[in-house]
């Protein structure tokens, strides 16, 4: 079969990135501009900035995208690109020009779910295998979600409140690091160690998660500690509250390996960047004789590799959109 | 010569083709928030309307603001993406400037609405800008009003828009980007 190469844009948040995947798996190249530098100076992503830096560098990327390929049009079959969750004005930038890139080379356009993307970052590391357990962690989200093939998702379970990603942001606020939070919290905790006794999240046999709990007691404790005037050891706290909250998963995933048998799993989104939980998670993995697929650090992050991965199975179905596509801020993949 | 004109500053999205100085087609749709919908099926539209392919196309033309912060951003990623990709030029005027074209006077004030205010700009009479552009809330600028003459432009001529256009410099599709003018909440 003749190769398949797509050309993909991300822009749903603040990085602007474009890449060229070959058959879903194999990275021509990818290109990723981050915003985060700027925003790190107003705390976190500013919306309206982040629009502005896409418009700005949207044919910037694609240039360099182009040069450093050195493939021309001829060589594209399709243009894929994030429609939707994220920013709005963010994401609208990306999708026009994406419609644009469609409608001069006459090529066929691909809408793709980020989230399904974060996803799909996983084969390019290795082909995934169904049935498969997904570990979505980010920002947005903390599902568990069964695939029995491409696009077949079925939900286990999710958070009831905060996502995971969202209680490290406000974690990391409170104990004064800067945006982002995550990668900072990690950080400080590898010097500290257990000495905070925190709640644990639900402790119940469902495959939901709660971690608005987890949040109010760090928060409280930092609060209070502040009023008494006692110093808080953020090191201890960073490590004390990352191993509670990731454990959390880790137990989740082990109940649905032991209830359902999944021989395959994968684990996706922001979050999979944290070395704490992609410990864990292999030596559970090992345990079961699971085989565990993580994404390498640098498709962990925001990037349009994962969008041209999770494009090949729909453009393998024909399942193409028209020009009068629009973005939206909000959409659930399962 | 064919060259496209997008503009989708406002809530009347407007796509009109040229050839050699003259519309051909002027295609006009009034969105709400809608013009990712609309824009780039109403370019299509325009060009098969007129039989001729993207690669036929030897000039864009954008509106660049003031404006919906959104709505000019999708009419310059469109444009500048075209012109980047079929290597042709590209040029971007914005709204004050071409309502300054249709005042005959040796300062021109004129103005672009929006929901809750006015964008405000004073031109000599060779259309250059003599101070900056200022956005002004309606409540502000009804005491603006009483001290400054200004011009209303209800209708454009394109072509004219067009005409001016001819003497001015093509630009680098890369820094083509909206004017805003009016202040966010944080300083960049």
């Amino acid at each position: 079969m003749k190769d398949v190469n797509i050309l993909a844009i991300e822009s749903s948040c603040d990085e602007t990135s474009m890449a060229i995947v070959k058959n879903g798996c194999e990275v021509v190249e990818c290109v990723v501009l981050t915003q985060m530098d700027t925003h790190a100076k107003f705390g976190g992503v500013v919306p309206e900035v982040a629009s502005r830096m896409h418009t700005e560098n949207i044919t910037m990327v694609l240039d360099e995208l182009l040069r450093k390929s050195g493939m021309n049009k001829d060589e594209i079959d399709a243009i894929a690109v994030t429609y939707a969750p994220g920013l709005l004005g963010s994401l609208l930038v990306g999708l026009e020009c994406a419609k644009t890139i469609a409608f001069v080379w006459n090529k066929p356009l691909i809408k793709v779910n980020h989230t399904i993307g974060h996803i799909y970052a996983n084969n390019l590391m290795k082909k995934m295998n169904y049935p498969m357990l997904a570990l979505v962690v980010s920002g947005g989200h903390t599902d568990m979600v069964i695939m029995k093939d491409d696009y077949e998702f079925e939900k286990l379970g999710s958070s009831l409140d905060d996502s995971i990603g969202e209680v490290y942001d406000k974690v990391a606020r409170v104990l004064g690091l800067k945006y982002p939070g995550g990668p900072n919290i990690e950080k400080l905790a590898q010097n500290g160690k257990y000495s905070y006794d925190l709640p644990k999240p639900v402790n119940d046999d469902t495959y939901n998660f709660s971690y608005s709990g987890l949040k109010s007691a760090v928060i409280n404790l930092v609060h209070n500690e502040e009023q008494r005037n006692n110093e808080i050891n953020k090191e201890d706290l960073a490590y004390s509250f990352q191993v509670v909250a990731i454990d959390e998963l880790v137990r989740k995933v082990e109940l649905a390996i032991k209830n359902i048998g999944v021989k395959n799993m994968i684990i996706a989104g922001g979050v999979s960047a944290n070395k704490y939980l992609r410990e864990q998670m292999k030596n559970l993995c090992e345990k079961y004789n699971v085989e565990l697929t993580i994404p390498d650090f640098k498709y962990c992050t925001d990037n349009a590799a994962m969008i041209g991965a999770a494009a090949y199975p729909l453009y393998l179905k024909k399942d193409f959109s028209k020009l009068d596509i629009n973005a939206s801020s909000y959409s659930s993949f399962v | 010569m064919y060259s496209l004109f997008i503009d989708t500053h406002d809530d009347i999205i407007k796509i009109i083709l040229f050839k050699d100085g003259k519309i051909i087609e002027n295609n006009v749709k009034e969105s709400s928030m809608q013009h990712s919908v609309y824009t780039m099926p109403m370019i299509e539209e325009t060009l098969k309307n007129n039989k001729i392919t993207p690669n036929e196309l030897n000039e864009i033309i954008v509106v660049n603001g003031p404006g919906s912060f959104t709505g000019v951003r999708i009419g310059v990623t469109i444009a500048k993406t075209m012109a980047y990709l079929l290597n042709i030029s590209i040029k971007s005027i914005d709204m004050l400037e071409i309502k300054s074209l249709f005042v005959d006077d040796d300062k021109k004030i004129v103005i672009e609405s929006e929901k809750n205010g006015k964008y405000i700009g004073t031109f000599n009479k060779n259309n250059i800008p003599i101070e900056d552009y200022i956005y002004l809330k309606n409540s502000e600028f009804e005491e603006y009003k009483k001290n400054n003459k200004i011009s209303e432009i209800n209708n454009i001529n394109y072509e004219k828009v067009y005409e001016y256009l001819r003497n001015k410099e093509t630009v680098n599709p890369h820094g083509v980007n909206p004017i805003y003018i009016k202040k966010i909440g944080v300083q960049m």
